[in-house]
């Protein structure tokens, strides 16, 4: 199990090589320059004012020696500083990813809370009305975009609930209940997908495991519904809905991002989107790195949940 | 008796203490605070403040007096005398005085700030504090516009530049607010300045400018009461915000413009006969309802907000929109059958995305081949500034003196002049509408040049679109200003 582990974590060494390649080059190919965009189209740009601002951004060296420029930085904790404020990125990552955090992880806690009950309660009574009515629930969940349902979210709040607080963002050791107030509604809209993705895997899985053999042979021997149901198939179920989990955690950062550009959040999605904007490389660049770190990690997490849940799961 | 006086002074003062947090609802975080540097609206939205320049521009488009009580300029138009209050102190308690607003234009001319507003001020020959009340600025040449350019002149205090090097994180000005807290992508609070010159004002306590990037959000919190303001409104939201209760909808023409501009050292654009034909292609009636739901008017090549300098549109005879006389003009030309071209814009502007559609349809009606090459907006401006395009669809600012807008955009070799646009009577137009102080003259001088340019340009002018805020019943005392300078902030109360 250790060597597992650490036989992972240097897997993630690869794969943060191969990720910051890719940012690296992705954020260049897109097209515009980035200090044609920042002089914007002021009326004294001089091709002096033009090459001193890409002097100073290291922008006029190859790309390969921006690349080790900042590869070497990022290696000793020096993520660079931020073409705009001139802050260093760490600062300003370590400043938004709480806020981020913390909407992610109540939208995964509320997305799981909710799914496993709907699920269960699908492939209890298949076929049933209880089912057809979670079946199409959870596909309007999955189509529904998120964007869309926050901002009707928010419509429907200021219509009928004008003193709900729901912009806007307060750090919870300052205001506990405001912060809660304003983070109900993102985390729905957030964990809306999730929810209806988690609800089918688990009810097919579900579906699927109870028409085992020792599911029946569990049944044939007098067990109680209830105890073959928690004990022996939900169990066994769980493998595919924790592998379909750590897939989500990849949407639910995406989803995140355009949440807290609707509810007005301070988090690292509308970091990230101002960054590229801007063609604020190195700010850019810590945060999709930072956020690379979040899902791998993760996906680690979930790995090793197999064995917890299935002890015949080894690593080696 | 005259202790009474000062009493009863005393007593109006103290009714008019600030109370109460303005909430604003913007859409970006100011990416600068330095007066001297920045350029997005986002940045001059606290700067204005923050800042004071000498003169300001107020709700009719006119200069008033702000850290200069009054002005005189002499015979020759060379030399500007303006006398300043001596009643108005800094955010950080010392004096402000004449050595302030030489020290500030220096810095502004200073090729090491890189000052967007340099060019405004390259007529300055010599600048000089006679007295703490008085400056004078000697020109190199008569500069008409020379006045127009000193709402731009903001004063900051030398000791706070050398501490910190520049002044885009910090704020220390005159004006009727100081800056208080930052907090990037959340918001942004300004406390009202204590010792602020205008009596009475500024008159809430707080101010704050709330960081909101969805339109829809906004009008939401506007509705609930959340946020106070909003100072720019796009027209869709306008819509369903102006029926909400308690929600007041302001609105004024604009002195941005969306426009058609043409690469006049490429073929057929050098021919004036094409330009015109674009011009009688379009419909510019079509666009205001297309494009800005009817919020808009035709635009001439300068608003009609400029009331004193704007000739009507309707003296433009290309205005008439007339797709057979266009494609008339076209065979003249040699074009019988229409040609190809390419136009460049963004979809960053849904107004701008938008009107790039239409104009496309209206000119395929007058028989071109029409391509739209929406683009990345950093593209945009690279190809843009490089001169690469056919023709391009894009919104330019306005700005309240003819000059400012058009010698840098129509002169031979102008910093906007990215149409490669060449003539030698409109240059010398240009020229002599900058030096001559005379203001009929001066009028004279720009209906010529209207009427020049409006046809056969390198612009095909199309609409001024309105500029909308909206604010809660509580909010009183707002006007909302054409340049989209938010000044009269500083005289809102709330109820």
């Amino acid at each position: 199990m250790t060597t597992y582990v650490i036989r992972r974590l240097l897997d993630l060494a690869f794969v943060l090589f191969g990720v910051s390649v890719l940012i690296f080059m992705m954020l260049r190919l897109i097209p515009g320059d980035a200090v044609a965009i920042m002089l914007g189209a002021n009326i004294d740009i001089t091709p002096e004012r033009i090459e001193a601002l890409r002097r100073q951004l290291g922008l006029h060296l190859p790309l390969h020696q921006q690349y080790a420029q900042w590869l070497g930085g990022v290696l000793q904790g020096d993520f660079g500083r931020s073409v705009w404020t001139g802050r260093p990125v760490a600062d300003e990552i370590v400043g938004r990813l709480p806020v981020t955090l913390q909407l992610s992880f109540m939208a995964l806690a509320f997305a799981i809370v909710v799914s496993f009950p709907l699920g269960m309660l699908a492939a209890g009574a298949r076929g049933g009305r209880a089912d057809a009515v979670v079946r199409l629930a959870s596909i309007v969940g999955l189509t529904l975009p998120s964007f869309w349902v926050g901002v009707l979210l928010l419509y429907v709040t200021s219509m009928y609930l004008p003193a709900w607080p729901t912009i806007g963002y307060v750090p919870f050791v300052e205001d506990p209940v405001g912060n809660l107030a304003r983070m109900a509604l993102p985390t729905f809209a957030v964990a809306l997908p999730m929810i209806a993705a988690l609800t089918r895997i688990l009810r097919s899985s579900l579906l699927d495991v109870l028409s085992l053999d020792y599911i029946r042979t569990g049944k044939a021997k007098g067990l109680a519904t209830r105890t073959l149901f928690y004990k022996h198939a939900l169990r066994n179920a769980m493998i595919p809905v924790i592998t379909v989990i750590g897939v989500q955690v990849g949407y639910l950062l995406s989803g995140v991002v355009v949440i807290e550009q609707v509810f007005a959040i301070p988090g690292l999605g509308r970091l990230v989107i101002g960054a590229i904007n801007e063609r604020n490389y190195p700010l850019a660049q810590g945060v999709i790195l930072v956020a690379t770190v979040v899902f791998v990690f993760v996906n680690l997490v979930v790995d090793l949940a197999y064995a917890w849940i299935d002890p015949r799961v080894e690593y080696t | 008796m005259k202790r009474f006086a000062l009493l009863v002074v005393a007593c109006v003062g103290l009714a008019f203490a600030q109370t109460g947090t303005l909430e604003l609802a913007v859409d970006s975080s100011p990416a600068g605070l330095d007066p001297h540097k920045v350029t997005a609206f986002s940045s001059f939205a606290v700067i204005s403040q923050v800042y004071d320049g000498l003169l300001e521009i107020n709700a009719d488009l006119q200069l008033e007096g702000a850290l200069a009580e009054s002005y005189t300029i002499s015979d020759d138009g060379l030399v500007y005398t303006f006398t300043l209050r001596d009643d108005v102190v800094f955010h950080n308690g010392r004096a402000f005085g004449a050595e302030d607003v030489v020290y500030s234009l220096e810095r502004i001319l200073d090729p090491e700030t890189g000052s967007p507003q340099a060019s405004r001020f390259n007529q300055v020959a010599n600048a000089e504090a006679v007295d703490a009340r008085t400056v004078v600025f000697t020109l190199t040449e008569p500069f008409a516009p020379f006045l127009s350019n000193m709402p731009n002149l903001y004063v900051v205090p030398r000791e706070v530049v050398e501490e910190h090097g520049d002044l885009q994180q910090v704020a220390v000005g005159t004006g009727p607010f100081a800056l208080a807290e930052v907090v990037p992508d959340t918001f942004l609070r300004l406390e009202a300045n204590a010792d602020y010159y205008r009596p009475g004002e500024p008159g809430v306590a707080t101010l704050r400018y709330n960081v909101v990037p969805e339109a829809s959000t906004r009008a939401a919190g506007l509705r609930t009461g959340t946020y106070h303001l909003i100072p720019d409104v796009d027209p869709t939201t306008a819509l369903t915000l102006g029926s909400a209760p308690n929600v007041t909808l302001l609105e004024v023409p604009g002195l941005a413009y969306t426009l058609v501009g043409m690469n006049v050292t490429r073929e057929p654009f050098d021919d004036p006969r094409v330009r015109r034909a674009i011009n009688l292609a379009l419909d510019r009636e079509e666009l205001v309802d297309g494009v800005f739901l009817g919020n808009a008017v035709p635009a001439g090549p300068l608003s009609e907000a400029l009331t004193d300098w704007a000739v009507p549109t309707e003296t433009f005879p290309c205005y008439a929109h007339d797709p057979a006389a266009a494609r008339e003009l076209l065979a003249e030309a040699g074009y019988p059958d229409g040609f190809e071209f390419t136009i460049l814009t963004f979809g960053t502007r849904r107004d701008v995305a938008d009107t790039a559609q239409v104009v496309q349809a209206q000119l395929e009606r007058a028989g071109l081949n029409v391509t739209v090459n929406v683009a990345e907006f950093g593209t945009f401006v690279q190809d843009w500034s490089n001169s690469n395009f056919d023709a391009f669809v894009s919104l330019n600012g306005g700005n309240i003196d003819p000059d400012g807008y058009m010698h840098r955009t129509f002169i031979t070799g102008g910093s906007t002049n990215v149409f490669q646009y060449s003539d030698p009577t409109v240059d010398a137009l240009l020229e002599r509408g900058r030096t001559t102080a005379d203001v009929a003259e001066r009028q004279s001088i720009y209906t010529e040049l209207q009427s020049a340019l409006a046809c056969e340009g390198p612009i095909a002018h199309l609409n001024y679109g309105t500029l909308f805020s909206a604010h809660r019943a509580e909010v009183q005392g707002f006007e909302q200003i054409a340049t989209g300078n938010l000044r009269y902030l500083r005289s809102v109360t709330l109820r």
